[in-house]
């Protein structure tokens, strides 16, 4: 008996957000991925941003990287519709410049980790 | 008991018309006319008649939809609130609309909420109006971070910018809804203001970059660390109200009483 409260403890029925399965969440981020992909040309084109196409492509693979640890499918899912959502606002050029390059943080500086910075820094 | 005071102190005012002692029976008699009933109490009082329909009315909509319904409320302010299971949205709703004794064809609002204790930390809130009954009811219903609620928009078509509103402050999925994206917050903008782990100050700060000509996002950094206040008094506030009626009164429906 108290195995089996474990088990119903453990294996929960949760309702699905998109996807039922890995495989399905895993098309789901690679259409996202290549949508995006595709999008890059025309975003730099129309927000005349000073970055290539290249390092956008570097910046979208590195935004996806970031989250490959979630092994979730509803996570996944939910990333991949923020995901979708932020495309939409870009290739309907609802952002604006700004919005755009705010994915690589030019102006913020990177904080200290040897000691002598942090010293001159006055943290410790 | 208040018509006794009455007898009493005019008896005694009658009884005192002349005489020393008046000065000192007066001020008795002061004391005691404070307890006359109040013509403009500061408490609402609890309109019966209007209770009994309520509780009768969820009561009736507990029986009509018993897979769904879980409790029926009723508030100090005399409203009726009817909890529901979240896979029950757009059936409750739609029933309680389209019922030819309730019409509640007008969605005033919806809110959320969160209490981030709770197992299903997020409480979705419909407040309907039925404009043919001049009456209005709360349906509450809860959901978590990664639960998707069903959307309310082939109900009621104002559901579409209030859902929205939720999904940009608490981050609750609505499927099926036809444009859910955000609606307050700035593009760009991440998480979800409302929660109740989210900093009041927010994580980032933006500021206009004269070298950049753009204004920029940066990660905010408070000069001063993180202070936890105690905010809480350390006496009680309403002592009088220790022992007051509860914000909400359950109406006991038939699925209670079969258990």
């Amino acid at each position: 008996m108290a195995g089996r409260e474990a088990v119903r403890k453990t294996v929960q029925q949760v309702r699905p957000i998109l996807s039922i399965d890995r495989d399905e969440a895993r098309k789901r981020v690679l259409n996202l991925y290549k949508a995006w992909y595709r999008q890059i040309p025309y975003i730099v084109m129309d927000y005349d941003i000073p970055m290539s196409v290249e390092q956008c492509r570097e910046k979208l693979r590195e935004e996806f990287m970031k989250h490959s640890n979630v092994s979730d499918i509803r996570v996944i899912d939910m990333l991949v519709i923020k995901g979708q959502m932020e495309l939409k606002e870009s290739v309907e050029i609802w952002k604006q410049k700004g919005h755009i390059m705010r994915y690589w943080k030019e102006t913020v500086e990177p904080k200290p980790t040897d000691f002598l910075s942090k010293f001159l820094n006055n943290q410790n | 008991m208040a018509s006794l005071l009455r007898t009493i102190s005019t008896g005694l005012r009658s009884a005192l018309v002349n005489g020393a002692a008046r000065t000192q029976i007066v001020r008795l008699s002061s004391t005691e006319a404070a307890k006359t009933e109040e013509t403009k109490p500061t408490v609402r009082k609890h309109d019966v008649a209007v209770r009994e329909q309520l509780s009768d009315f969820g009561r009736y909509v507990a029986e009509c939809l018993p897979k769904y319904v879980q409790k029926v409320q009723l508030t100090a302010g005399d409203e009726l609130e009817v909890l529901i299971c979240p896979d029950g949205v757009v059936p409750v709703l739609q029933f309680l609309k389209d019922h030819h004794n309730s019409q509640f064809a007008n969605l005033v609002d919806i809110a959320g909420m969160d209490v981030p204790s709770r197992q299903y930390r997020f409480e979705i809130i419909y407040n309907i109006l039925s404009l043919r009954y001049n009456s209005r009811i709360r349906v509450k219903t809860y959901t978590d971070e990664l639960t998707p609620v069903d959307s309310a928009f082939e109900v009621f078509k104002a559901a579409n910018w209030y859902e929205r509103e939720i999904w940009d402050m608490y981050g609750v999925f609505f499927a099926n809804h036809p444009d859910l994206r955000r609606i307050l917050t700035d593009y760009g903008f991440e998480g979800h203001p409302q929660r109740r782990d989210f900093p009041l100050s927010g994580y980032v700060e933006l500021r206009y970059d004269d070298e950049k000509k753009r204004v920029v996002c940066e990660p905010l950094e408070l000069a001063q660390e993180f202070r936890k206040f105690d905010l809480s008094a350390p006496w009680e506030q309403f002592p009088n109200f220790r022992n007051a009626n509860p914000a909400t009164e359950e109406v006991p429906t038939k699925k209670d009483e079969k258990k």
